[in-house]
């Protein structure tokens, strides 16, 4: 019974931070169609925002603006310079980007070095919930993550920017003709991508290693989640999330790691070959 | 100039032309630098330890120079990045070896490149290989320093069931040669300390989260956990394991966690963390201490921090002196031939060759916050059966 409860908190673990580090690209990837392959970077910048927040002994919750304020400069650049001349061509959006994940891996490497960072956990210590002792922190980093997604899903749903984001995803042209900045609501999106993935590895962070080569981790299991959700809504992201946390947590517990990843292999494979557009795509 | 002269001049000339070449050559080869091929891993994923691996050899290649060089010739060391797929690593041994000269090679690499290197080698060029391995290594002309499993785990295993109650083990590594080979020595040991294998599982290296091992964990009712993972895998399981709250009541040893790793693993989540290696950074002994002294006062006090792997690099200079001196000579059959009962001191201690391998010191240390504090040292332990 404690197992099944602690394989059940681990389920829903997987699924919210998955969904977090995820969200990034499935605005990138799923409104504007460029293919982030630098959307890790994103993160482990949002991870190095939490190593300079403690080393210059400020409070953990610092790192929140400081990896937003970097993320969301690092991304204009990024979409000034290279990204806006690409929109429409996917398969270059993949090289440059990738590029691009190669230089800033480099660049973190020369100004902290090759080496393992650990960043300290403000909240230590382990709850005890169904009976099971689980760290309270990853109880807290699931209750943000609910209530992010439920404020994010309002907005987009009533906001005049979320139906200006609808309208120029659906016809660029038209939305341009009745007045959308489009080139400016494009660039923001953007930057409002590659911001949550840094929001994303601020409150990692304290749970993984942190290291130059970090980012690689979380660009494939992202893009699984996109192929089994399909691309453009919130709800394809959560369902994604869901399908391959899921897969991979009651696999991996009823045999071992190897057949777990292998599973989201096969599954993604699967969605690939039988339904190209997800579980819950856009239209 | 008349004719006959010119001749007999001419005639002089040529014959000493003809003979120097000989007598310059041989004074030259006296004084001719040895290069050796230094074969560390300067990219990949165990780039980590490049910058380590070089300071350490550069700064025995000094030391042996300063005292004269190996037979009187000076060390020039080469070297190569062997990050690399072992096809890649094998063609740049290839190219310095008949190319530029090479004539001993130091390498400090996984178990895949060594395999490549001695097929190519074939016992003609003295080869040491200095790090942390699975045991088994008998190709000839091949010297090895690294801890085997039998070195890591014979004392230390009855010495953790002993002082630290361990009697259930569950054993985790990533899915290749070395963790397996680790864990099927440990499973002889447990049983002879009394302990029992209550768990055993092999990951893939794309792993990054470890939730379904660490309920498997708790749920077998295991008090010790031996871990094998490498690496940024290391870094991220023991992390998780502390969060959790089993770091109170489960004892924990890894034959590859060194200082790197137990940085990323972090002061809040090392409690009752063990590691057993041939070397650590803050071995309390004069000759550690001097060792760590002359690195620090050389590369500067931020230079790459001091680690098992890195440092095997400065004993594979030692060794390669060593065998070299006592067989008077580089070549390889003649190495071979000395290399049984060649014994050096270095950092970690004395150690011994014997059958390719050699008996040396073994540290267990504790992990004291971010930082190893050795708490038991098991002398000149044997390297164990590798050799059939």
């Amino acid at each position: 019974m404690e197992l099944i409860a602690t394989y059940g908190l681990n389920f829903l673990y997987a699924a919210a931070t998955l969904g977090l580090i995820v969200l990034g690209l499935a605005v990138v990837f799923g409104l504007l169609g460029v293919m982030n392959m630098a959307h890790g970077e994103f993160v482990a910048l949002g991870a190095y925002s939490a190593l300079i927040v403690q080393q210059q002994g400020l409070p953990f919750i610092a790192a929140i603006p400081l990896a937003l304020l970097l993320c969301a400069i690092v991304g204009w650049l990024v979409e000034w310079s290279i990204i806006r001349h690409l929109y429409k061509r996917p398969f270059d959006t993949l090289l440059a980007t990738w590029g691009l994940a190669i230089l800033m891996r480099k660049g973190i490497e020369v100004a902290f070095g090759r080496e393992y960072k650990s960043i300290d956990q403000t909240i230590s210590g382990t709850v005890n919930l169904l009976g099971v002792d689980y760290p309270a922190y990853r109880l807290l980093l699931m209750a943000l993550i609910l209530v992010l997604f439920i404020l994010l899903f309002a907005w987009y749903q009533r906001s005049n920017t979320g139906s200006r984001i609808k309208a120029m995803v659906q016809n660029p042209e038209l939305a341009a003709a009745v007045g959308i900045d489009t080139a400016r609501l494009s660039r923001s999106t953007f930057i409002f991508g590659v911001s949550t993935a840094g929001l994303a590895g601020v409150l990692l962070s304290p749970l993984v290693r942190v290291e130059p080569y970090m980012g690689l981790d979380y660009l494939l299991s992202s893009f699984f989640i996109l192929v089994v959700g399909g691309l453009g809504t919130l709800e394809g992201l959560l369902i994604g999330s869901a399908v391959i946390g899921g897969t991979d947590t009651i696999i991996s517990a009823m045999f071992d790691k190897t057949a777990g990843y292998m599973s989201v292999l096969v599954v993604s494979i699967l969605f690939l070959w039988l339904r190209p557009d997800g579980i819950h795509a856009r239209r | 100039m008349k004719r006959r002269d010119f001749i007999k001049t001419s005639i002089a000339t040529a014959a000493v032309a003809a003979a120097a070449p000989g007598v310059l050559l041989k004074r030259a080869h006296a004084a001719d630098p040895l290069k050796v091929g230094i074969l560390i891993p300067l990219s990949g994923p165990a780039g980590l330890f490049g910058p380590s691996s070089q300071n350490c050899a550069q700064l025995a290649v000094d030391e042996v120079n300063a005292g004269g060089g190996i037979l009187g010739r000076m060390i020039e060391p080469v070297y190569v990045d062997v990050g690399v797929p072992p096809a890649e690593a094998s063609q740049a041994a290839l190219k310095l070896w008949k190319g530029g000269g090479a004539e001993a090679f130091i390498g400090m690499h996984d178990s895949a490149v060594r395999g490549a290197l001695t097929n190519l080698f074939k016992g003609q060029v003295p080869y040491v290989y200095t790090p942390v391995y699975e045991g088994g290594e008998c190709s000839p002309g091949t010297y090895v320093l690294g801890e085997t499993p039998a070195q890591q785990l014979a004392p230390v295993i009855p010495w953790i069931a002993s002082e630290k109650g361990a009697s259930k083990w569950y054993l985790i590594g990533n899915d290749y040669n070395w963790p397996r080979d680790t864990n099927a020595a440990a499973k002889g040991y447990i049983a002879e300390s009394g302990g029992e294998v209550v768990g055993e599982e092999y990951l893939p290296f794309t792993a990054d989260n470890f939730d379904s091992n660490l309920a498997k964990i708790k749920d077998s009712g295991a008090n010790a956990v031996m871990i094998t993972l490498v690496g940024g895998a290391s870094v991220g399981f023991n992390r998780a394991f502390a969060s959790f709250g089993l770091a109170d009541s489960v004892t924990r040893l890894g034959t590859l966690i060194e200082e790197n790793t137990l940085a990323g693993i972090g002061a809040e989540n090392s409690k009752n963390l063990h590691s057993s290696a041939g070397y650590f950074g803050s071995i309390d002994t004069p000759a550690a201490k001097a060792f760590a002294e002359k690195y620090f006062a050389k590369f500067g006090a931020d230079a790459a921090a001091l680690n098992a792997l890195g440092q095997s690099c400065y004993d594979g200079v030692l060794l390669l002196d060593a065998i070299a001196e006592k067989a008077g000579s580089l070549d390889a059959a003649a190495m071979d031939a000395a290399a049984d009962g060649t014994s050096y001191e270095g950092p970690r201690g004395k150690a011994t060759m014997n059958a390719r391998h050699v008996s040396k010191d073994i540290y267990l240390a504790e992990a004291d916050g971010a930082a190893f504090k050795v708490v038991q040292t098991f002398s000149d332990v044997a390297p164990g059966n590798n050799c059939g």
